[in-house]
């Protein structure tokens, strides 16, 4: 039982890890705490549903809906980002809380509150390794975010937009100097958002089945995960995830499912309390 | 005559970077002190360690001879050490009036009976107001003890902040770059203000500063740095004729 | 020999601070006589044909809003300091209330009093821990704060989370409440705590934690002890949300973690002087009815008044970020800064003839 506690958390961790992801590319690229990422998510489950009960094939699906959160989280950006771009953090992230308000009505007003099943399963078949039971399912997820992981380790480290990104998150002002087109990189970062957003969503909908409210304990624990990166470093971000969908599937198992959700929030507060920076967090100057 | 603040052995570094290298200063009580230096010698870093913003890796820093190293910024005004900010730091939205009186905070008593607005917090608060009409009237800027002060001119702001840093009764006040930005009648009218606040209120003073006229024109005793170490020290007579000063400004030897 | 230059600029600016003091005065009863008017109007809502009891209920529910409101805008308004937990002291406040009145019978007054209280000592310990963080992580750790309560309440025995407490009638001075009466007792504590925030507003008190907020270092260099401060508004603001808390709960007659543990009345409080303003007198009264209101404005359609709230928001955070109050204010506010910058010019101009009459 434990190792199949273990492996499924690191399933659900790895999908927590992609919301996780996008959260602090967001915040490191434009100090935005974006509440909004787990509609993204959710939007995309739904698109996702109604492709799929539409008789378009699961690649199908996946391929538009993907491509459909991109503009979405485009979308936003241009809309209500930009605006008030120079705002204080507190605007910036009110703002995301009105998309959220808004996406969680439009959903409700299109598809309905109460929730649906996610049309499409996997072969059931448990495969045998490492002496437990994982199911194709937690194998894919784990594919999946591997895969997303390894593509976004190859656009920051070697692509052009990818360093440019990294030199807006480290000095936006330079960067501009520089002649690196921080607005269009601002985009970009959105258009990630909603990439990762997909992915999550699609990959996360089986599991927690679709409604307008599906993402809002994974957008807490995604920044909760964050926040164990120093709501900067992604890396930590992943690793946080990882461990928040361990531990509570540990704590679900042995003292009771009341118990999953506290996990996190328990996490967060004793992190917070111990070690402000996050695990991996950048150490500040020492000015009083 | 005693030395009223004075630091010793004071050392910063941030990463790589060393601010302060074995830093020492005096300032003698009653006096008008100059810290100057080129641009990156360290006098800012040493400002803030002296107004305790700035902690330090060695040295410590005596008020009077006792050792405040543990003292917090908010500390300072309580031991007699007010300081004013570089570009000014006024509370832009308050009144010229609020932001006297939160120079005084140190006076204002405590905190619970002032948020109940007893009728003890209601009349030390009027005795508050009085005073800072006095400060007010003396630094000439009466007239705008009521208005926001984001709505007042550059000159007029600098007197705001010299006089929120004597609302505290200070014995010293630290200057930092009290005439950047000013221009020459400004310049002049702060210098007879810095003149009136040292000679008549008999409050000592150390300014940062670049404009070389005031400093040689005001300043009792003048302390040079250069690339976050002591480089020199002297009257005004002496420092503006010492040929490493003029190296350290002017780059080459200059003939004399 | 008199020295009529010196003489007239001291009859100026003796003249100078009576028109002063003066225009001060009438700006002051200005502000009060708006809020008086409030409270009045407030008062004599029950008294107008057609008003039904539910409707008291409601606007008890409203007052519940407001005040909580009031409780964050110390924090946020005032101090500058971020807080996306406050409903766990809303918490705090109605399961308090509701054990005390319940086990003990005491009079609602005292219990809505003594849970204000405990709520402020949860907001001092929170204070404790987190306060050494910074901005947007200082909120993290404050809906974490909120989360922890909601857990807690559902998951510990003693608190009778899942069934609910459900309280007898309320009973304040021996006196059985009614819908109505209830709700001026809720007035009561409104205008309390209304009275509160304007004293502690105008004292040193709000005065050092607005210098905080608006340049720190500064306000340290003038002695205000960034911890002590900050910690007395955490304190403060938890105990008026606490007793807003305790309302609720009487309110309804019925406390329940369902209800409690639901993150949304933290994001709800923080919206509300977001929306309305979080450093002014009127800032919470109007952003706490808005929230309070919306759902209700919309009962059928309450996808439409999601849409509706977020739009709303955004709207405020691009066209008015200090909130509606701060808006519509701004006029006002510049043309009393146009009078007290003329009261100088004025007696500037009148006074040398007026030493020379006196001749």
């Amino acid at each position: 039982m434990l190792g199949q506690l273990i492996t499924s958390g690191v399933s659900t961790g790895a999908l927590y890890a992609l919301t996780a992801i996008a959260v602090v590319v967001v915040f490191r690229n434009t100090r935005t705490i974006n509440l909004a990422q787990g509609d993204f998510s959710m939007i995309a489950a739904f698109i996702a549903v109604m492709l799929l009960k539409s008789g378009f094939s699961y690649s199908q699906a996946l391929a538009c809906t993907v491509a459909f959160t991109i503009l979405l989280g485009i979308l936003v950006e241009r809309l209500v980002m930009r605006p008030i771009a120079d705002a204080d953090w507190l605007t910036l992230f009110t703002a995301t809380l009105g998309v959220y308000y808004i996406m969680h009505g439009i959903a409700g007003w299109l598809w309905g509150r109460d929730t649906k099943a996610f049309p499409y399963t996997f072969d059931p078949t448990p495969v045998h390794t490492f002496g437990t039971v994982i199911s194709v399912g937690h194998l894919l997820n784990i594919g999946w975010a591997a895969a997303i992981g390894a593509v976004l380790f190859v656009f920051f480290k070697f692509t052009k937009q990818g360093v440019a990104m990294r030199a807006v998150t480290d000095d936006p002002e330079t960067a501009r100097l520089m002649g690196i087109p921080v607005r269009f990189i601002v985009l970009l970062t959105w258009g990630m958002a909603g990439f990762l957003g997909a992915f999550a969503g699609i990959l996360l909908a089986p599991i927690l089945y679709v409604s307008p409210q599906m993402m809002d304990e994974v957008l807490v624990k995604g920044y909760v995960a964050a926040v164990f990166g120093g709501l900067y470093s992604i890396p930590g971000a992943i690793i946080g995830a990882l461990m928040i969908g361990v531990a509570e599937n540990l704590a679900g198992g042995y003292l009771g499912s009341h118990y999953k959700t506290a996990t996190a929030f328990v996490m967060i507060v004793v992190l917070l309390a111990l070690r402000p920076q996050g695990l991996f967090g950048i150490q500040k100057r020492r000015e009083i | 005559m005693a030395n009223i603040l004075h630091c010793a052995n004071i050392s910063v570094k941030f990463g790589g970077v060393i601010a302060n290298d074995n830093v020492s200063l005096r300032i003698e009580e009653g006096k008008v002190i100059g810290l100057i230096g080129p641009n990156g010698a360290g006098k800012t870093t040493l400002f803030n360690v002296l107004s305790k913003f700035q902690q330090y890796d060695t040295g410590h820093v005596y008020m009077h001879g006792k050792l405040i190293d543990s003292k917090g910024p908010s500390d300072m005004i309580g031991l007699g050490i007010a300081r004013t900010f570089q570009n000014i730091n006024l509370f832009s939205e308050l009144t010229t009036l609020d932001n006297i009186l939160l120079g005084a905070h140190r006076l204002t008593g405590n905190p619970i009976a002032n948020m109940y607005s007893f009728k003890s917090a209601r009349k030390r608060e009027r005795k508050l107001v009085e005073r800072a009409g006095e400060i007010a009237s003396m630094l000439g800027i009466s007239d705008e003890l009521d208005v926001v002060v984001k709505h007042l001119p550059y000159g007029i702001q600098k007197r705001v902040e010299i006089a929120r840093a004597l609302a505290g009764d200070p014995k010293i006040i630290l200057l930092d770059e009290p005439v950047a930005g000013c221009n020459d009648e400004e310049t002049a009218e702060l210098r007879e203000v810095i003149r009136k606040v040292n000679r008549d209120l008999s409050i000592t003073i150390l300014m940062v500063e670049h404009d070389m006229s005031l400093v040689m024109s005001v300043c009792d005793y003048i302390f040079v740095l250069n690339f976050g170490s002591n480089l020199a020290e002297g009257t005004p007579a002496q420092i503006r004729t010492n040929p490493e000063v003029i190296k350290a400004y002017l780059g080459q030897e200059v003939e004399p | 020999m008199v020295n009529k230059t010196s003489m007239s600029r001291k009859s100026v600016e003796v003249t100078n601070h009576a028109a002063m003091t003066k225009l001060k005065r009438r700006f002051s009863s200005q502000n009060a006589g708006l809020i008086l008017l409030m409270f009045f109007i407030l008062l004599a809502l029950p008294f107008i044909p057609g008003f039904k009891p539910w409707m008291a209920n409601q606007l008890s529910l409203v007052l519940v809003y407001v005040i909580a409101a009031q409780g964050i805008s110390i924090l946020t308004g005032y101090t500058g300091l971020v807080s996306v937990g406050h409903g766990g002291f809303l918490a705090i406040g109605a399961y308090t209330s509701a054990l005390l009145v319940k086990y003990t019978g005491v009079d609602i007054a005292i219990a809505i009093v003594a849970s204000a209280c405990m709520a402020g000592a949860f907001g001092f310990m929170l204070g404790l821990v987190f306060l050494r963080l910074s901005g947007p992580f200082l909120a993290i750790g404050t809906l974490g704060f909120a989360f922890f309560i909601g857990t807690l309440i559902n998951n510990v025995p003693f608190f009778e989370g899942r069934e609910g407490i459900s309280l007898p009638v309320n009973k304040f001075m021996g006196v059985v409440l009614s819908d109505v009466s209830f709700y001026f007792l809720g007035l009561g504590f409104f205008a309390l705590v209304t009275l509160f925030i304007f004293s502690f507003v105008r004292s040193s008190v709000g005065r050092s934690l607005m210098a905080l907020r608006d340049a720190e270092k500064a306000a340290q260099s003038c002695g205000v002890n960034r911890f002590f401060y900050r910690m007395l508004a955490f304190t403060v603001s938890a105990t008026i949300t606490g007793a807003a808390g305790a309302l609720s709960g009487f309110s309804v007659r019925y406390v329940s973690a369902e209800v409690y543990s639901d993150i949304w009345y933290s994001v709800d409080i923080l919206v509300a002087v977001i929306v309305g303003g979080s450093a002014m007198m009127m800032g919470p009264i109007v952003g706490g009815t808005f929230v309070a209101l919306l759902p209700f404005l919309l009962e059928t359609l309450a996808d439409l008044s999601f849409i509706l709230k977020g739009l709303i928001l955004i709207a405020v955070l691009i066209f008015a970020p200090a909130g509606i109050c701060e808006l519509i204010a701004r006029p006002f506010q510049r043309w009393r800064q146009l009078q007290i910058e003329s009261v100088g010019k004025e007696t500037l101009v009148n006074a040398p003839s007026a030493v020379m009459h006196q001749h």
